[in-house]
């Protein structure tokens, strides 16, 4: 019998789904033979059922420079990405273990420092990080937690290996979009996933909303916890609100706030109301005029004193950006070792610091075959993809590193895996990367699956929204099958 | 509730409002032009008084030299200039339902935005070229599916309260603008004994009236029983006498009613209005003049929005003495207030990650 995948290429590649071609990874033979007998042209109407219901129901992000406020929809491929049990299973060991030790290397940094004064770690490289808050130096936060949302970033190399990417320790984004996928697939194929040992991610909200609940000044047995949003021009304001929505908690800005008495509130159509926990996803900088950026718009004056006194807290903590830059990501392997005397269950992708002489003049000489980035850019920005660059992009990188070493770091191109997508008719293959979310409150939680990005470029590595990414629904069976 | 959201959600109801009245009065005067025959040749004399109506006269001759039917009914119902055409109405009220939508239902939002899509999509503005009555008619449609998805999935609490208030100021406020306006022109206009019993018919049905107000009464087509009717009846819901008593019944539901040294600003002005309305005759009106009396009665509406705003938005504020504050609060602006934000925290809300 013919199926949609007979004429795939899984290529020189990692292909998540087929080992080889025409022959699925036992994992996925539960979706070959439903998804596969569909043809083209019924395959492409649930496509577009989806789009269409993503567009109504208003699951967009904001597209800047562009003065019309256009909001797009995030791509969605239909085709979900299966992880089968005992892979996920060490992928969130792993996941587990690097929340740990980052948080035990914040709690480090901002009291004694000993990763630095024993010089495991090289105290200037830390100390010089841009997000690095001299401010919080001492300053108790709730449970000596500073990161309670992560969003680690994954990718497979062309063996399957996982490595960690990023660790977005700072504002995540996309948990909604997650979420909606998993909805926009229960819609399009709700007997796939019945049939098969799919386990669910919508417990995310209440997750998300006792993590924050365990933050609570002591003696608050029922807290008051809001969203604290730049507000609707953000790209991610549709995820605000959704998390809000998810979790039953206000979403306020900044102006809904005000300090009274070196406590927080916010104004409400019966007066002042008392607020004690703040998901906050506004940038360190913006968050109080006081502290940071007089300029800010966007901030609560006096909030940053208020939080310094345990008054409310804020999740994320102010300062996890220290752990977020790139240069100190390279280290997070020596912090595993050196507060939880492991390995790294999932290693690090390879990584030439700028700010070391021996390995600047590595990346120097080597920037037609690395990926150069900007230690502090995120979303894609600041990259020199090596291979694919010109002469003249390589010579700015390099007068760029020259200037400034230690704002740059270089990996090596890792050949990312690669997943079909969907495209016109038929199914190609696209490289992915994985966003697990991890939650640390009383406990760590993380969502099985998370959010898997798609290059759906041909031929692309770079899987950001904001250039031209999509994104699947992630599915981690119960069982191996 | 945060005063921010109660803000959103009374103007969401207020656009929704005033799109659908819109529709409505589009679609009567398309049937009122089809009724006019030959008098209908000069077009200006029926679109005219509606521009006077939604207040867009200068917005119309600044873009337009003369009035012609098509490019009259386009400019209110598809323009991007008109800042009160249909479009825009309901994309105000889309960018107000956006910015909480956290608070609405699923099903509320998703009708609304649908809407919004609809409107901005070429098949909308085909629509109203080709078959410009079905074109209200879905409009229409969507308001109601609107109102019904709202009565049906909203709490009763405060959110339910702020929908009523924003739905109810803006009705009676359309519908005293919409019998000023027929009135002004029906006396100027040369005795026709054809087109004026036709302007007043579509008054009724510009306020979805006709019908109710055929059971109501028995001498048809009185100007002065109409005015009355849409004035002054209690039971009619798109009376101004019922949309105050909704009105002051909400106000009450928020504020309690309470001793009389405690009474609320917003109970004390709209039951003072209540009193007003519901004791009023239209010997009284008609002796102060309609057109005097509809401009003070629009006053007496404005009191009303205007102390709703400073109750329950700045509120805050006045419970909050200045010198308390570890700095001053910035001013919260009345009404959308998010669309007309400055670029610098517009661009400042891009920046974060």
């Amino acid at each position: 019998m013919s199926s949609l995948f007979d004429d795939y290429q899984p290529g020189s590649f990692f292909d998540e789904m087929f080992d080889s071609p025409a022959h699925a990874r036992e994992h996925y033979s539960g979706i070959t033979g439903s998804i596969g007998t569909l043809s083209p042209a019924e395959y492409a109407a649930r496509q577009r059922t989806a789009d269409a219901v993503f567009l109504r129901q208003g699951v967009t992000f904001t597209v800047y420079g562009d003065t019309q406020g256009t909001e797009r929809i995030f791509p969605f491929d239909l085709m979900p990405r299966i992880i089968p049990r005992k892979e996920w299973e060490r992928v969130e060991a792993g996941l587990i273990q690097r929340i740990t030790a980052l948080n035990l290397f914040l709690n480090d940094v901002y009291h004694s420092q000993h990763i630095l004064n024993d010089k495991t770690l090289p105290a200037e490289l830390v100390l010089s990080a841009s997000h690095f808050r001299p401010e919080f130096m001492g300053v108790k936060v709730p449970h000596g937690i500073y990161i309670h949302i992560c969003g680690t970033d994954l990718v497979r190399d062309d063996k399957g290996e996982y490595f960690v990417l990023e660790d977005n320790g700072r504002c995540p984004s996309g948990a909604s979009y997650m979420l909606e996928n998993r909805n926009a697939m229960k819609r399009t194929f709700p007997g796939l996933l019945q049939s098969l040992p799919v386990r669910p991610v919508d417990a995310y909200g209440s997750m998300l909303r006792e993590t924050l609940a365990h933050l609570a000044p002591p003696g608050v047995i029922d807290p008051n916890i809001v969203v604290l949003t730049p507000g609707v021009y953000n790209s991610a304001y549709f995820e605000h609100c959704y998390l809000a929505k998810q979790m039953g908690v206000p979403i306020v800005e900044g102006r809904d706030l005000l300090l009274k008495n070196g406590r927080v509130f916010m104004r409400t159509t019966a007066g002042l109301q008392q607020v004690h926990v703040i998901y906050r996803r506004i940038d360190d900088d913006f968050l109080d005029p006081l502290v940071f950026r007089k300029d800010s718009l966007l901030g609560v004056p006096g909030i940053v004193s208020a939080y310094q006194q345990g008054h409310v807290a804020l999740a994320n903590s102010i300062g996890t950006g220290v752990a977020d830059d790139k240069a100190v990501y390279a280290l997070v392997p020596k912090m595993i070792k050196y507060y939880l005397d492991q390995d790294p269950i999932l290693p690090n992708v390879p990584t030439y610091l700028g700010i070391e002489p021996k390995e600047c003049d590595h990346i120097l000489a080597n920037l037609d075959k690395l990926v150069v980035k900007a230690v502090n850019e995120s979303g894609g920005y600041g990259m020199l993809m090596g291979p694919h660059s010109t002469k003249e992009e390589q010579a700015e990188f390099a007068k760029r590193i020259a200037a400034n070493p230690r704002n740059y770091i270089a990996q090596p191109v890792l050949q990312l895996s690669r997943h079909p997508v969907f495209v016109d008719d038929h199914f190609e293959g696209r490289h992915i990367d994985l966003r697990p979310y991890v939650l640390y409150g009383d406990r760590v939680r993380v969502v099985p699956g998370g959010l898997t990005r798609v290059a759906l470029k041909k031929g692309s590595l770079v899987v950001n929204s904001s250039q031209g990414g999509g994104s699947k629904d992630t599915w981690v069976l119960w069982d191996d099958e | 509730m945060l005063s921010r959201v109660a803000d959103s959600i009374y103007w969401m109801a207020r656009y929704m409002e005033r799109a659908e009245n819109l529709a409505r009065l589009l679609l009567s005067t398309q049937d009122l032009l089809l009724d006019a025959g030959a008098e209908a040749a000069d077009e200006s004399q029926f679109w005219g008084p509606i521009l006077m109506t939604t207040g867009d006269e200068d917005a119309y001759y600044a873009a337009h030299p003369v009035i012609d039917g098509d490019t009259a009914a386009h400019f209110l119902a598809l323009s991007q200039k008109n800042g009160n055409s249909i479009l825009n109405c309901v994309r105000s009220a889309r960018e107000n339902a956006r910015t909480i939508r956290d608070q609405l239902s699923d099903e509320l939002w998703e009708c609304i935005n649908s809407l919004r899509l609809f409107l901005e999509s070429p098949e909308a503005a085909e629509m109203h070229k080709s078959q410009t009555a079905a074109f209200y008619e879905k409009v229409l449609l969507a308001s109601y599916q609107f109102q019904g998805i709202a009565a049906s999935t909203t709490p009763r609490d405060e959110s339910w309260h702020f929908l009523r208030l924003g739905l109810c100021i803006e009705r009676a406020d359309k519908t005293s603008r919409l019998i000023d306006t027929c009135s002004a022109i029906s006396l100027e206009m040369p005795p026709s004994p054809l087109a004026r019993p036709l302007r007043w018919a579509a008054l009724l049905r510009s306020c979805s009236a006709w019908h109710a107000f055929q059971a109501y009464s028995s001498n048809k087509l009185d100007p002065v029983k109409i005015i009355e009717y849409l004035l002054l009846d209690p039971t009619f819901p798109r009376s101004v006498a019922w949309c105050v008593e909704q009105l002051n019944r909400t106000l009450v539901a928020l504020c309690g009613n309470g001793r009389l040294d405690e009474m609320k600003a917003p109970v004390r002005v709209s039951g003072r209005l209540l009193a007003h309305i519901t004791y009023l005759t239209m010997k009284e009106v008609l002796k102060e003049g309609l057109h005097e009396y509809i401009d003070r009665l629009q006053e007496m509406l404005n009191d009303v929005g205007q102390t709703i705003f400073e109750t329950f938005v700045l509120y805050s504020d006045v419970l909050t003495p200045e010198q308390e504050l570890s700095t001053a609060a910035p001013a919260i602006i009345p009404g959308a207030f998010h669309t007309i934000l400055s670029s610098d925290i517009q661009m400042q809300q891009q920046q974060q990650q």
